[in-house]
């Protein structure tokens, strides 16, 4: 790999290049169409003065680089031109901007809200002003249109927010004809709780906490994310064990939630001896969390300086044992579903997703993979730990449900073996963890980027004069793949919305934060 | 098809026969406040101050130091015991851990009147068989542990346990995450839609209590300031065998005994166990 070895700042010293608000717009497809992507768009208040700014963090995986720029807002009314248009990625974040600040996206090709509802009274912009203002005597956020489609035959299947199966709600707007998706539009939010409010509140040693539970299934993800960004505003590097032993916990939460999706997969096409083998599966990878971090779903392990705790050899040596236990489990066990024929009639061309809508519309992960979107952060901006093992990224070209089992069964894999040869290599000895100063860079910026195991994984903050979190941004991966789902659906039977859903396999909370 | 069936036989039942077993010595548990003397006295308040929820109230007295330690805010981070000079907080591995309780989450190193026994077990209609729907609203991974409890190892379904996919159907409604406002309507929604008897059960820190999204614009303060828990199941997430064992205290079953009087943890199990 090309890269400058050992750097892991990849944006050195937090810079924040301003950017006049009329050119921010091409400059950013010209970002794009050199080969980069939006990783965040979001707006921030303006620390020194009224007014507000876009705050964009922009990344080239194949030369990586990131950078982040800040767009101050000119009119009078705090609306700005939407990118939208150019950038079809931009979309969600564009609304949800709108929904958090109450800034307007003119020209937006769909503008409407994206994750405050009819719960919401009108006026409601929680991020406008330092304390969110309720009036409950404001009427509700006016209704949310769903885009119709008209013809004869054509009806419209509401499901959710609440769902039939143990599941986080949304919802699903479906407009059929017959049996077939002839669209699905998803409208989420149900899960907000303000985490990115609450984030520029708490004590900032206290942030990680709440920073893991965006989507508490991906605790390690969101932790490590989190930590990168508070360590590049405290100029913290965490000794090596603690980096190899984040990266050992990334790849346990990958593989783990692999395996269960694998097993979600086979219960979605009513296969219930492989929802069982995988089932039980994921307990045993769970097992391997459990032993390295002291919680199944490695809750409060990783934080800013290093690992909440570090490995006795005696369980490095079982760890290691377990891994290869578990590696040859997953031998005899992904067969049943891969060269299953009834599964493979079920999977295979189901829920295509083309390699270009997957382009347009910035998607990460296993999902873009699948779709030829050859992105993974631990490639494009690796951690150290990344290097010192023998891997490569799974790639896959069909687009469709199979393929993105394919590439969850080849990640899986790969998991497993770096956790075998970090295990192996563990430096002796050595702490795992470094204190942290008592405050971080004021008027400063910090930016955490994992692969988590749905994707691409953001964490940024901005900091005040004083070094306060003045505005913490987080981007789930699933926020982009969310628009994937809804295109993948089309063309589709109702009866194999299951499975694509879980093909795709999103977090909702981590979605509506 | 012939290699699922061989595979099938191969593994053998994979359901574990001893039920609500300690966690392993390496998990870290949920804390417990011991009968070691506490340093409150010299003006200690460490597991206060270390709590990210304000679940621990610490107050010196003459006798000596008093905490009180809420397992309904609890998120399980071992930052209190990790803090706590005395040893007096320490980490309980016991996955009887389930309440009906919200006052018996508390616990105390001091008698209080609070701590008077909840009374024997009310009989209940679901002694036999508890069809439960289950409601997230915002903490997927107590989602997969509930999901978990219904795999071969813990196998809810030996109980009479089913998880249904309508509230028509149900008799329990099982709710994970802090019930943020846009989950509130749907929430009683659905709790309209199921007829008498019903019963609801809280599963997490965050349904409980509301966890670290309590006090926050989106009133997330758990599910009992929206519908009448009977019972509440501690942990961030709680581990299957916590659930499972919530589940059969809803039940009524003798099985789910409640847990260990507080202040009698047993010393962790060596062995370590699947699932």
């Amino acid at each position: 790999m090309s890269i400058p070895h050992r750097e892991t700042r990849w944006l050195t010293g937090g810079r924040v290049t301003r950017v006049p608000l009329a050119s921010f717009g091409p400059r950013l497809e010209g970002w794009i169409a050199e080969g980069g992507r939006l990783g965040l768009l979001t707006a921030c208040a303006l620390p020194e003065e009224p007014g507000f700014a876009l705050v964009v963090l922009v990344l080239d995986p194949a030369r990586h680089t990131m950078e982040l720029w800040e767009a101050p807002l000119v009119s009078a009314d705090g609306s700005f031109p939407s990118v939208t248009p150019g950038v079809p990625q931009a979309h969600w974040f564009e609304r949800a901007i709108y929904d958090l600040f109450g800034l307007k996206p003119e020209g937006h090709p769909r503008f409407k809200s994206v994750i405050l509802h009819e719960a919401w009274p009108e006026g409601f912009y929680p991020l406008r002003h330092s304390e969110p203002r309720l009036n409950e005597r404001n009427p509700p956020r006016s209704e949310y249109w769903f885009l119709r489609v008209s013809g004869e035959g054509v009806y419209e299947i509401p499901v959710g927010p609440i769902h039939a199966g143990i599941i986080e709600p949304g919802h699903f707007r479906f407009s059929c004809l017959g049996e077939m998706i002839e669209n699905l539009e998803i409208r989420l939010g149900y899960q907000h709780r303000g985490i990115e409010h609450q984030l520029t509140k708490v004590p900032w040693p206290r942030a990680r906490f709440l920073a893991e539970a965006a989507s508490s299934d991906t605790a390690v993800g969101n932790a490590w994310a989190h930590a990168l960004a508070v360590e590049q505003l405290t100029d913290v590097e965490p000794p090596a064990l603690a980096q190899d032993l984040r990266a050992v916990a990334l790849e346990i939460e990958r593989m783990a939630s692999h395996i269960g999706d694998l097993g979600g997969l086979c219960s979605d096409i009513g296969f219930a001896a492989g929802a069982a083998v995988f089932g039980c599966m994921r307990g045993r990878a769970l097992g391997l969390g459990e032993r390295l971090a002291g919680s199944r779903l490695q809750t409060c392990y990783v934080l800013p300086g290093g690992v909440a705790r570090g490995l006795a050899g005696s369980d490095r040596r079982q760890l290691a044992r377990d891994v290869r236990e578990l590696e040859a489990a997953f031998e005899r066990a992904e067969p049943l579903l891969m060269e299953n024929a009834g599964a493979l009639e079920r999977m295979e061309g189901t829920g295509r997703l083309r390699r270009s809508l997957a382009v347009d519309f910035g998607l990460v992960g296993p999902a873009a993979r699948a779709s030829g979107v050859q992105y993974d952060v631990r490639e494009a901006f690796p951690q150290p730990s990344h290097w010192k093992v023998d891997w490569k990224a799974a790639s896959g070209v069909d687009g469709d449900v199979l393929a993105r089992a394919r590439i969850r069964v080849d990640e899986t894999r790969s998991s497993l073996s770096m956790i075998a040869a970090l295990l192996d290599d563990l430096p002796e000895g050595g702490d795992y963890c470094v204190p942290m100063p008592g405050t971080l860079r004021p008027r400063a910026a910090g930016v955490g980027v994992v692969e988590a195991w749905r994707g691409e994984l953001i964490h940024l903050i901005l900091t005040d004069d004083a070094g306060r979190i003045r505005r913490y941004c987080i981007k789930d991966p699933s926020f982009n793949n969310w628009t994937g789902l809804s295109i993948a659906a089309r063309g589709e039977l109702v009866a194999d919305f299951p499975l694509c859903n879980k093909s795709f396999g999103l977090s909702y909370s981590g979605n509506d934060l | 098809m012939i290699q699922t069936l061989i595979e099938l036989l191969r593994t053998g039942t994979a359901t574990q026969e001893e039920l609500f077993p300690d966690l392993p010595a390496w998990n870290r548990g949920l804390p417990t406040v011991t009968q070691t003397p506490c340093a409150a006295e010299e003006g200690c308040a460490a597991c206060a101050e270390a709590c990210p929820t304000e679940a621990i109230g610490v107050t010196a007295e003459r006798s000596g130091g008093r905490v009180a330690l809420d397992l309904g805010r609890c998120i399980a981070c071992g930052e209190c015991g990790t803090a706590c000079p005395t040893g007096t907080i320490q980490g309980d591995r016991s996955t009887r851990t389930a309440k009906r309780r919200r006052e018996d989450l508390v616990l105390r190193n001091y008698p209080d009147e609070r701590m008077a026994d909840s009374g024997p077990a009310v009989s209940s209609p679901f002694r036999r068989s508890l069809h439960i729907r289950e409601v997230s609203t915002g903490d997927n991974a107590s989602d997969l542990e509930v999901a978990a409890a219904n795999n071969p190892i813990f196998d809810a379904s030996r109980f009479g346990v089913h998880f249904v996919a309508s509230p028509r159907f149900a008799d329990a409604l099982l709710v994970t995450g802090p019930v943020a406002r846009a989950m509130r309507e749907p929430l009683l929604r659905c709790y309209g839609a199921m007829a008498d008897p019903r019963t609801v059960i809280a599963v997490g820190a965050p349904a409980i209590s509301g966890g670290l999204h309590r006090g926050g614009y989106a009133q997330a303060e758990g599910v009992d300031a929206v519908l009448p828990v009977a019972v509440y199941v501690p942990g961030s997430p709680p581990h299957p065998w916590c659930i499972l064992h919530g589940i059969l205290l809803a039940m009524g079953h003798p099985l789910a005994a409640a847990g260990r009087p507080p202040g009698t943890a047993r010393p962790p199990r060596r062995d370590g166990q699947e699932g």
